[in-house]
């Protein structure tokens, strides 16, 4: 589903070049379930950010799909993101001036749905999540482990090949966290591949596999269920 | 989608209420000023539109310019010019003549007596040239014979009560007896040229009174022409001074120096300013309605530069939204629509509200300019397409920066609590926009301290002639001052009454003015303004004398052989001391005496603020006064004392009209109509500035609260918060360097160029400029100030966190 070969990422200001991302190839199979784990700054969200189409490597090949997108316009990104990837953040990132329904049906709107098809598939997603009672209520009405959840409905809402998630139990208590992870865990159980950042090596063990970084490359990548570890670089 | 775009607009307003109604409020007020100032310049720019042949119509004037009197530009012109046109010129289809009814006092019928103002003797064509509709009688001949009058509905209802047939009856006009041969509709109030009875010409060209009609010596009549195309102008134009040689300079009687021109009738109601002896009913100022549009354009230019403003600085805290949007696959076009949207729904809104205050303000507007403007949706499309226009280019100016700048946001970067405005392009758009502001706003300022100024100055200046506490009342014929005497005296006994006096009219002067000769072997000669007044007109008005003395009753030369002149007089003609000069005939005075200075009066404004004091020579000639000045008591029951003045004056002409002048009211429509349009232009040049600055509050105090964070780190470091403060007053310091060095020149050429155009003026100074300038700033630096301290004194814990 997923393959990438020596991606690289550089930042650039007027004095610093930073590499954010080094050489990075690694190849991740439809249903998987990986974690990415580093120290801060080690290149994670970077990662996630160009494997999640909202940002281009600077060097390098993405494969997505059986596409290669590392070249793609703003506008063939954001068209392959819609109907492809759902996201979750540790912030959750939903719209305050939209309700927990709108929120949710947010996706489906871009995608250009029908009101009853969406209906139909937000109130799915809402009970999958179990939070329907909560639906008129606004995010900041909410605690955050509800606001996590109205997030991941918004991420599976469209139905999407890949979920990608940022640290998404970070604002939250470990009883909400476990919350979370368990319904990643299921959605993965369900077929769909999830991609995961995390600095809890908690979280991590809810994955099949876990990659590694630091300074911008894989050190190690941990495939669980007794694998031997098998260096990449 | 549209319905997510709208709620998420309404929500965001709502969470943001007090920018939201910033730029509302702000939008509404600029969009309703605009639209005030609309209805004025719609009016305005409405006259004469009842005339269907307007574009081809055309009004002679004459440039008049005998050496060492200067030029002059004249509406009035000689009686047989309009034949001459038609006869010379194959491109003139039809002319007219138009001459006030100077001649008659009194218009009546039965016992109904009235002095009319609309009143004019015309040719017979005036009936299709004027496009007048008929009701009663045949348009074709209506005015072709002696004696025959067309009456409007309003005036056959004003005589003859219903509207019977009134075709063929008679009704006296002066002293002669007409018959009505026509009932035309009631003219619009909207017209330059407002006549309520048409009066054949033909009935005084024969009288001997009239005699000067048949020559090229005399003007008196206002010429129309209608031409085959508006382009003849041109021709005609080019032919004029061989027309003139042959028509006017071959003549003895006829004048030397002269030339001609046609004014197209569509800009005689606005443009017609240096045009002296227009006999109009109503006369507008195309400069003023030209200031006018700019401020409304100004006022609309500071609310759309308020929204963009507040929407960019806004766009930090929305950033996130789009961020969000894009990552859940929003393209750029959808998040434009939405922010175009969203401005749409703000314009639209403002423009109800707006309306709203306009139904508010237009009474008030209506009460001080006199008129009766109104919102008419059904009627004035011009006016609704206007709304709809302003709707589209509000929403799309103010709308499509934010809503390409915000579009233009990196997901990645904004999510992660980037996309701050600080360096990038908006930044300095943002900036510009302010220096932009500033520029208005001091331009504006400065503008409304000038204007101010020079209204107040108007105000306060003495008129040198005290309209209080008096009438005057129009005699019903020409013999009204030998009858009048036996009512002076009456009214005298009175101890209410303070005075009567005989005079032209209540200013002194009458409607004309002539060469006047002096009696010097140099033939030096200059152009005067008549005046004809009693013993007592000076004394009674409070006219100072700077030299010499009035008219006295027990010098018998006095009348007739004395003339008193104003210091302009005096000044133009270079005399030092003016007193026992000679002049060799003065119009009104006897003509077998060589009439002698005896007193110069001061300077007074008998016309308008706005025009010069030109030079004027006063008589003592009881035939040609046209009615008796009635001075009052100030502390006396006004309205007994006019009741007592109205059944004195009925016991002694119980035929002529009672309709006096009141002296303060005529004061007012000739001295304080531009008063009153500069209180308007003051009011929405307060407006505009109000609103600019009210942009500039509501900016200044988004620009520090995106400053709480550096304020949060600041304070959790133990430094100081006015150190921002101090950065942020030089930041803007600079703004208003810059803004004030481009807006103060430009504004004070415009200003002098304005100001030229008053006689009497002040002089723009530096304080004018400066304190406009000291304004602004201190407002600015009074928000940055207030922002800042408040800022400092939140928590710095949670506005890290916030960030």
């Amino acid at each position: 589903m997923i393959r990438t070969v020596n991606l690289t990422k550089i930042f650039r200001t007027d004095e610093v070049e930073t590499t954010a991302l080094n050489k990075v190839s690694f190849e991740i199979k439809k249903g998987e379930f990986v974690a990415i784990m580093g120290p801060s700054g080690c290149g994670k969200s970077t990662l996630l950010n160009i494997l999640g189409l909202l940002d281009n490597p600077s060097e390098g090949e993405y494969f997505f799909l059986g596409s290669e997108v590392s070249r793609f316009s703003e506008k063939q990104r954001a068209n392959s993101r819609k109907q492809n990837i759902g996201f979750v953040f540790q912030n959750f990132n939903l719209i305050d001036e939209l309700n927990v329904y709108e929120n949710v049906e947010l996706p489906l709107i871009y995608l250009g749905m029908s009101s009853s098809e969406r209906k139909k598939r937000v109130e799915s997603a809402l009970e999958q999540m179990q939070i329907t009672h909560r639906r008129k209520h606004f995010p900041l009405q909410l605690s955050g482990g509800q606001q996590q959840r109205v997030a991941v409905a918004r991420a599976v809402v469209a139905n999407p090949h890949l979920i990608l998630a940022d640290e998404p139990t970070g604002n939250l208590d470990s009883a909400h966290g476990e919350e979370v992870m368990n319904l990643l865990a299921s959605l993965n159980q369900g077929g769909t591949t999830i991609i995961m950042v995390t600095h809890s090596q908690r979280d991590a063990e809810y994955a099949q596999r876990i990659i590694r970084l630091f300074d911008g490359q894989i050190i190690n990548e941990n495939i669980k269920s007794g694998r031997s570890e098998m260096p990449v670089i | 989608m549209i319905s997510n775009f709208l709620t998420t607009a309404v929500r965001s307003l709502l969470r943001q209420k007090y920018y939201a109604l910033i730029n509302l409020i702000g939008l509404s007020v600029g969009i309703a000023a605009f639209l005030l100032i609309a209805l004025y310049v719609q009016y305005e720019t409405g006259f004469d539109k009842h005339l269907s042949k307007r574009d081809n119509l055309f009004r002679v004037v004459e440039i008049q310019n005998e050496p060492g009197v200067g030029e002059q530009h004249v509406a009035i012109t000689m009686g047989p010019l309009a034949e001459a046109l038609k006869t010379d010129f194959p491109q003139v289809v039809d002319a007219v003549r138009f001459m006030p009814g100077f001649d008659i006092q009194v218009v009546s019928f039965g016992n109904k007596n009235f002095r009319e103002r609309g009143l004019y003797y015309t040719d017979p064509s005036v009936i299709s040239m004027f496009n007048i509709g008929f009701l009663q009688g045949d348009p074709s001949t209506a005015l072709s014979r002696p004696m025959s009058v067309v009456l409007s509905e309003k005036s056959v209802k004003k005589y003859f009560g219903s509207s019977v047939s009134v075709i063929g009856r008679s009704m006296m006009l002066g002293k002669r007896s007409f018959v009505i041969t026509g009932i035309m509709k009631d003219q619009p109030e909207q017209t330059h040229l407002f006549f309520d009875i048409l009066v054949s010409i033909s009935s005084v060209e024969n009288l001997a009174d009239f005699e000067w009609m048949k020559g090229w010596g005399s003007n008196s009549l206002i010429t129309y022409i209608e031409l085959d195309k508006p382009e003849s102008r041109q021709t005609i134009e080019e032919k004029f001074p061989e027309f003139l040689k042959k028509n006017v300079f071959s003549k003895e009687e006829g004048w030397e120096f002269l030339e001609m021109y046609l004014q197209p009738l569509n800009e005689v109601y606005l443009d017609s300013q240096h045009i002296k002896f227009q006999n109009v009913s109503a006369a507008g100022d195309i400069n003023l309605v030209i200031v006018f549009i700019v401020i409304a354009v100004l006022i609309l230019l500071v609310a759309c530069v308020n929204f963009i403003n507040i929407s960019i600085a806004r766009s930090v805290k929305r950033a996130r939204e789009v961020g969000i949007r894009k990552v859940l696959g929003a393209d750029r076009l959808s998040l434009v629509y939405q922010f175009i949207s969203e401005s749409l729904l703000l314009t639209l809104l403002a423009i109800f509200i707006a309306v709203g205050f306009v139904e508010l303000a237009l009474p008030e507007m209506n009460k001080l300019l006199a008129t009766d403007f109104h919102i008419d949706f059904r009627g004035n499309w011009i006016f609704n397409a206007g709304l709809f226009l302003i709707l589209i280019i509000i929403s799309l100016a103010a709308g499509s920066y934010p809503a390409f700048y915000l579009s233009r946001f990196q997901p990645v970067k904004v999510l992660k609590g980037g996309g701050s405005i600080k360096g990038s392009s908006a930044g300095y758009l943002s900036k510009g926009l302010v220096v932009f502001q500033f520029i208005i706003s001091v331009g504006l300022m400065f503008s409304v301290m000038v204007i101010n100024d020079q209204v107040g100055y108007m105000k306060n200046k003495d008129l040198g002639i005290s309209y209080r506490d008096a009438i005057f009342v129009f005699f019903g014929d020409d013999d009204g001052a030998g009858k009048s005497e036996p009512l002076r005296n009456e009214l005298l006994k009175d101890p209410r009454i303070r005075t009567v006096s005989g005079c032209s009219f209540m200013n002194g002067v009458s409607g004309s003015q002539g060469p006047v000769f002096v009696d010097d072997s140099a033939r030096t000669k200059l152009t005067m303004r008549f005046g004809y007044v009693d013993y007592d007109f000076f004394e009674a008005m409070g006219v100072k004398f700077v030299a010499g003395r009035n008219f006295d009753r027990r010098i018998a030369s006095d009348k007739g052989g004395a003339v008193i002149i104003n210091q302009a007089a005096a000044r133009k003609l270079g005399w030092e001391n003016p007193l026992g000069m000679k002049f060799k005939t003065v119009m009104g005075a006897d003509t077998t005496l060589k009439p002698v200075v005896i007193g110069v009066i001061n300077d007074y404004h008998y016309f308008s603020m706005r025009s010069l004091i030109e030079p004027a020579i006063y008589v003592l000639n009881p035939e040609m006064f046209r009615g008796l000045l009635i001075g009052y008591c100030a502390e006396s029951d006004k309205q007994a004392v006019r009741k007592f003045i109205e059944n004195k004056w009925h016991d002694h002409f119980p035929d002529t009209p009672f309709q006096p002048v009141v002296a303060d009211e005529f004061a007012a429509d000739s001295y304080k109509n531009d008063q009153k349009l500069f209180s308007l232009f003051v009011y929405f040049t307060t407006i505009s500035v109000l609103l600019s600055v009210l942009g500039l509050f509501g900016l200044t105090s988004l620009l520090i609260e995106q400053k709480t964070r550096i304020i949060g780190i600041r304070r959790v470091l133990g430094g100081s918060v006015w150190k921002i403060t101090t950065q942020l007053i030089r930041d803007y310091m600079l703004l208003v360097v810059i803004a004030g060095a481009i807006a103060l020149p430009v504004t004070n050429y415009l200003l002098e160029q304005q100001l030229s155009q008053f006689a009497y003026r002040i002089e723009i100074s530096a304080i004018h400029m400066v304190s406009a300038v000291l304004i602004l700033t201190s407002i600015a630096f009074i928000t940055i100030v207030f922002k800042a301290y408040r800022a400092a004194g939140a928590n710095p814990v949670k506005s890290l966190k916030y960030e």
